[in-house]
């Protein structure tokens, strides 16, 4: 049985909003001869959290901006103090949240080294005893006697890595600081996380990233608005946070054509996001009054930047509002896109034109949808492989 | 990267952390810390540490021993400190010498030469007299303009991990001890050019000099915590000091106020500093007893500062 490193018990962080304001010399005099307490905004960051962490456990943290992760981590780190709640952890902490903490530009890598080493909690006896791992592992020897200011910021952010990659704690606590460096250099990093992990050291790791989440961790935590929505194993916590519905962006208010619009993954559920090569299917109710006119939908799908990836019309399938054979009027459209593999971690947006046959426009609807393909392969075998480009189809390939 | 610039920073000081001379002071300073570093490396050896997060955990007495654990951190943001002083600056160190120069210069020439102030009792030239005043002073305000800068200049250090604040003040206060023993040569060699000797009160130079850091540490984490939450000690402090030059018996005898005064003046606490490492160095007329209250009100400051430093570490980061 192994034994609880971290334990979190109901842990509250508040913040005072609007407390920049009144913070000056001049006010703070002033308000000492005001009656009463000048009036204060409170925002709760997190609220209630509790959880434990096993030794040798890597727990991923998940969730949307201001869900409270960084105040998670902050606390965690020691860095700021909960408002209520008490936390134990058993063991030497290592938090790194960034990397390059004070490094300065004026000195030597090799000083900065020393620094940084010293900063992140090293003593100076193990930075010598490494000194040299270190080095070889940022690949930057050469120029370890130049100041940093001269490097570029590759060569800074490799030599930053390579400290923080070089701490020795039983726990350690890292914000997204992967993504740095070029690929060759985050694949050494992912391995130097997996050997560390193997080692049997505790890792609480926050990422947007969820590929890298499922890679790295057994056990998940989705945030919320400052409460725990989800703890467990990775992939249902990753699901969820997936089908999390308070994605869209759909407002009924918007059209009075529309009564339903949603974005259906493989399994026909209606999801938020979708996993990279996943089918899925673009779906719209329309409201009963176009009786008369041969009425048709297009889909018209944007990334993030504007760029118009695809546009598809049910008329070209002979598709219209019409009736059954009972009278019973058939006005929800489905389109399945059986092969689109969109770029992940991209926006994408999708907006609804309603037109009449003869081409008259009845209504564009900007930006009904929002919805993300994030970087979990729906089929293992076929991986987003990074490169450019809007969609990231595989051709079939063949030589002769 | 052409050659000159990897061969350029081949430094003299190539080991990190190796001013030994300035080990020593900080040992002499705190010697408590010293006594729960020991212990501490003690107990590490046979327990595993716990750490536990509350709403203000943490005992005065156990935030000091954290102090005492991160003892290296504190020698490491020193040494960058000098390190990074004067660097790119065409004569470097020099400037460590040019500065204090002539402001004594200055000084000496205002109240020496135009005012006539005079030398007290002691019988020595009118510009020892001042560099000797400038001693403590210099000390005093390079800790003080340090310090008050120090947290908010290291605020991306402070809002990313975990370290106990008060080393940010605490280095400041090594680092002018270069200030300080350029002073002490520079005093040192004026002595030997005038030909003077250092009277058996020189045995005092180290209780006063103790006291220097201890009023500089006293004013300086004032300053480091008011900074954070009112910039508009970034204003105040330079003015401070601008105008504490000339409220402090530097470059003119203590004696030289009126009577009624002295007690206000002696408010100041600087002031008892500087007249006693005068004359700690160059002897003359003993400093008055009101020196003692110049001290307490250093000791009042210094353990209400860092009680009211210790309250406020922990919301830093959200402050600042």
């Amino acid at each position: 049985m192994s034994k609880k490193v971290i334990r979190v018990n109901h842990i509250s962080k508040r913040y005072i909003i609007g407390q920049g304001k009144n913070s000056s010399l001049y006010h703070t005099i002033g308000n000492l001869f005001k009656k009463g307490t000048p009036s204060k905004e409170e925002f709760w960051a997190l609220n209630d959290v509790s959880f434990d962490v096993e030794e040798g456990e890597v727990l991923g943290v998940i969730g949307k901006n201001g869900a409270g992760k960084s105040t998670l981590l902050k606390i965690l780190s020691r860095i700021t103090e909960p408002t209520y709640g008490k936390i134990q952890i058993t063991g030497r902490v290592a938090s790194l949240l960034e990397v390059g903490t004070g490094f300065h530009p004026e000195l030597t890598g090799k000083e900065n080294i020393f620094l940084n080493g010293s900063i992140l909690g090293m003593k100076r006896q193990e930075i010598n005893a490494k000194f040299d791992e270190i080095v070889d592992f940022s690949g930057i020897s050469k120029f370890i006697d130049t100041p940093v200011k001269h490097y570029s910021s590759g060569m800074y952010v490799r030599l930053a890595f390579s400290v923080a990659a070089h701490l020795e704690p039983e726990i350690l606590i890292i914000d997204e600081v992967l993504a740095v460096g070029d690929k060759e250099f985050q694949d050494k990093c992912l391995g130097k996380m997996n050997d560390v992990s193997k080692l049997g050291r505790t890792i609480v790791f926050v990422s947007h990233n969820m590929n890298l989440i499922s890679l790295l961790c057994k056990q998940c935590l989705l945030l919320k608005g400052g409460k725990i929505l989800t703890l467990g194993n990775t992939q249902k916590v990753v699901e969820s946070y997936l089908f999390d519905e308070s994605h869209t962006y759909f407002d009924r208010k918007k059209s009075q054509n529309i009564s339903k619009c949603s974005l259906l993954n493989s399994s026909k559920s209606e999801v938020t996001s979708l996993k990279f090569g996943e089918p899925f299917y673009f779906s719209v109710t329309l409201n009963n009054d176009f009786d008369s006119h041969r009425v048709y939908v297009s889909f018209l799908l944007n990334n993030e930047n504007g760029i118009r990836i695809l546009s598809s019309r049910s008329v070209d399938g002979d598709y219209y509002i019409s009736k059954d054979e009972k009278g019973v009027v058939k006005n929800s459209f489905t389109a399945f896109y059986e092969r689109l593999f969109l770029r992940p971690n991209v926006k994408y947006l999708l907006s609804i034109r309603l037109l009449e046959q003869k081409g008259h426009e009845i209504e564009y609807i900007h930006n009904v949808l929002e919805f993300q393909v994030e970087d979990i392969p729906h089929n293992p075998n076929i991986r987003f492989s990074g490169g450019y480009g809007i969609v990231a189809n595989q051709p079939i390939w063949n030589v002769e | 990267m052409n050659a000159y610039l990897i061969n350029a920073n081949k430094s003299i000081l190539q080991n990190p952390l190796e001013l030994a001379f300035l080990r020593l002071p900080l040992d002499f300073i705190f010697p408590p810390l010293f006594f729960f570093l020991v212990f501490n490396k003690l107990r590490a050896r046979f327990f595993l540490s716990k750490i536990i997060i509350e709403a203000g955990s943490l005992s005065v007495r156990q935030r000091l021993k954290e102090l005492a654990e991160y003892r290296e951190l504190l020698w490491t943001l020193a040494y960058r400190d000098v390190r990074v002083r004067y660097a790119q600056t065409a004569v470097g160190f020099a400037w460590a010498i040019i500065n204090p120069l002539l402001q004594i210069l200055l000084l000496s020439f205002v109240f020496g030469t135009v005012a006539k102030t005079g030398t007290g009792e002691s019988n020595v030239p009118h510009i020892l007299y001042t560099t000797a005043g400038m001693c403590g002073w210099v000390y005093f305000s390079n800790v003080l303009s340090g310090a008050s800068n120090s947290i908010i200049g290291a605020q991306s250090m402070v809002k990313k991990i975990y370290f106990p604040r008060l080393i940010l003040p605490l280095s400041k206060a090594l680092t002018a001890f270069i200030d300080l023993a350029v002073m002490l040569g520079i005093i040192l060699f004026l002595m030997f050019i005038y030909g003077i000797m250092p009277t058996t009160s020189i045995l005092f130079l180290p209780f006063f000099l103790f006291i220097a850091v201890i009023s500089g540490l006293a004013v300086g984490i004032w300053l480091s915590a008011l900074t954070i939450r009112f910039r508009d000690f970034k204003q105040i402090t330079p003015l401070m000091l601008r105008l504490g030059m000339y409220a402090t018996p530097i470059a003119y005898p203590a004696s030289a106020v009126p009577e009624q005064y002295q007690l206000l003046f002696f408010l100041n606490p600087i002031a008892g500093v500087v007249e006693g490492v005068r004359w700690s160095l160059i002897g003359g007329e003993e400093p008055s007893n009101y020196i003692l209250l110049s001290f307490g009100v250093v000791l009042i400051l210094f353990t209400w500062g860092l009680l009211y430093f210790l309250k406020i570490e922990r919301s830093i980061a959200d402050i600042i």
